[in-house]
């Protein structure tokens, strides 16, 4: 019999709230955190808002040992190295605690290169350097070389680099076990915390930080979602233009952020007398094998993935008290997740589920890793998060989504599911210790 | 030797390279003295040294290949040890070579 394994901590740096308490407290009076963007000017762009993370609310440099290691981070990896800290103090885990040789590391991560502001500008403004040498608008690569060469600090491809965030989380903490990241785009968080469970179970670590950074908040990401078609254009109705399961959802608001969870083997915890969140008691990781962005429209593909995860944590679908929906608000997503719950738990199914990304928008790569969190909290504080911006219900999303306020509800189970690009499909579960 | 030399005057390069080494080390300014030491005391590692050479091209308007650097140290502090031996002033007399004042 393999040993159970435990949360003993958590650590979020959300658009809704820094730090657990402040994030459950946000979950629990369902607020918002999607706005006008700030970060750069949008004028003209079909879509101008997203779910920032409060940068006035937010010091990088409390979290970073020397300050000079702050240049080589992005900003999810700042993201991530705060809420591994806070979730390494939430877990009164001290340096003397853990072998550094047992103690790994586990990040889902965006892997879409750099795309700082600082980097974009350099490269723009190299192309222009390199038309108007060449006299002419033809991109000519040996011009674009030196123009780039004069105007781009040499360690801005060190921001980039998609695993420098679990690198300098290990870092920060002195971890020199496993160090894995998941680059599995919107389930890279899920499956992050999924990977690093196997890797206690397989022995590897005593202790693993598991999570997910991403922020996508900058030109070239929002066009990118935008140019696809997937990002809500409620400008005027920046707070409330996310709505998930909503009949009149017209796409997801795009959010940053970051969250990490410290994960122990039981006896381990044990010795040490740590305070146990809640068991981690399974996970999965399946892919539709269908099209890219298109999910099988009769929702097996995640379903797969939901009977999994239970079977993994030796579960049955009547033990799940609650379950944190992917719930994106495109009207693919709601519409099959919601075929793909039936599947599992039967056409008259009465479990709530809600899509906390009504509130904190999609932090896409670190979604999973938050929404666990928000999955952790309502489990330790008996509620149920609620979807808000709900107004008009969907015959095809006839779930019970605890629309618009938190519920007061005691559940020992929850299940959270996340789904993304390439057919993607990652869940996790949770149970009362 | 440089390519051509640079518009920084001679008088204005201490100052230059000082603030450069603070702005890269994430140090206030007052603790880069002439004889700091950039990897002992300051914490400098290889890929600051790639980021010291980028900025003193981007001050002194002047194009220095990588290289230039590590020949340079490699003959000026021949036998010592690097981490003690590579301050602010080492770096100074670098960046005035470079800009043809050397």
């Amino acid at each position: 019999m393999t040993e159970r394994v435990a949360v003993t901590g958590a650590g979020v740096v959300a658009p809704t709230g820094i730090g657990v308490e402040a994030f459950g407290q946000a979950l629990r009076r369902g607020r918002s955190g999607t706005r006008p963007i700030t970060a750069f000017a949008c004028d003209g762009l079909d879509t101008r808002i997203g779910a920032q993370v409060d940068d006035a609310a937010f010091d990088p440099a409390a979290f970073v040992h020397p300050p000079k290691l702050l240049k080589l981070m992005s900003r999810p990896a700042t993201f991530a190295v705060a809420a591994a800290a806070m979730a390494r103090s939430n877990a009164a885990l001290g340096p003397e605690d853990v072998d550094p040789d047992r103690l790994g590391v586990c990040l889902g991560a965006g892997g879409m290169g750099p795309l700082d502001l600082d980097l974009l500008a350099g490269q723009a403004m190299a192309v222009l350097d390199a038309a108007s040498d060449a006299g002419t608008p033809a991109f000519d690569v040996p011009s674009f070389a030196r123009a780039f060469r004069a105007r781009t600090n040499p360690l801005s491809m060190l921001r980039g680099l998609p695993n420098l965030a679990a690198a300098h989380v290990a870092i920060q903490q002195g971890a020199r076990g496993p160090n894995t990241t998941v680059a599995t785009a919107c389930t890279a968080g899920t499956q992050a915390i999924g990977d690093a469970l196997r890797t206690i179970q397989r022995g590897e670590a005593d202790v693993m930080l598991a999570g997910g950074a991403d922020s996508m908040i900058n030109p070239v990401g929002l066009l990118g979602f935008s140019m696809l078609g997937t990002l809500s254009c409620r400008n005027d109705e920046a707070e409330t233009a996310c709505r998930p399961f909503d009949r009149d959802r017209d796409g997801f608001v795009i959010g940053e952020g970051a969250a990490v969870i410290v994960l122990e083997r039981e006896s381990f915890a044990r010795a040490r007398g740590a305070t146990v969140w809640a068991e981690l008691a399974g996970c999965s990781a399946t892919c539709d094998a269908y099209r890219i962005t298109d999910e099988r429209p009769d929702g097996s593909g995640p379903a797969t993935s939901i009977r999994r995860c239970l079977r993994d944590a030796g579960a049955e679908p009547a033990d799940v008290g609650y379950i944190n929906a992917h719930g994106t608000g495109t009207q693919m997503n709601d519409r099959i997740e919601t075929q793909a719950i039936k599947r599992v738990f039967g056409d008259a199914v009465s479990i709530p589920v809600s899509s906390t990304k009504s509130m904190t928008g999609h932090l896409l790569a670190a979604a999973g890793a938050v929404e666990l969190v928000a999955c952790l909290l309502a489990l330790q504080s008996d509620f149920l998060p609620p979807t808000i911006n709900y107004r008009t219900p969907d015959p095809e999303c006839d779930l019970d989504c605890v629309p618009n306020a938190a519920r007061l509800a005691r559940f020992d189970a929850a299940l959270s599911n996340s789904f993304g690009f390439g057919g993607q499909n990652a869940c996790l579960m949770i149970r009362r210790w | 030797m440089p390519d051509d030399s640079s518009l920084v005057s001679r008088e204005a390069i201490p100052d230059l390279v000082r603030r450069i080494v603070a702005d890269v080390l994430m140090v206030p300014l007052d603790k880069v003295g002439p004889q700091t030491a950039l990897v002992a005391e300051l914490g400098a590692e290889s890929i600051d040294f790639i980021d010291l050479v980028f900025r003193l091209e981007q001050g002194l308007g002047l194009k220095i290949p990588l290289a230039r650097w590590g020949s340079f140290i490699e003959q000026r502090l021949e036998g010592q040890d690097l981490a003690r031996a590579i301050t602010t002033d080492v770096l100074r007399e670098f960046a005035e070579r470079e800009a043809g004042l050397g």
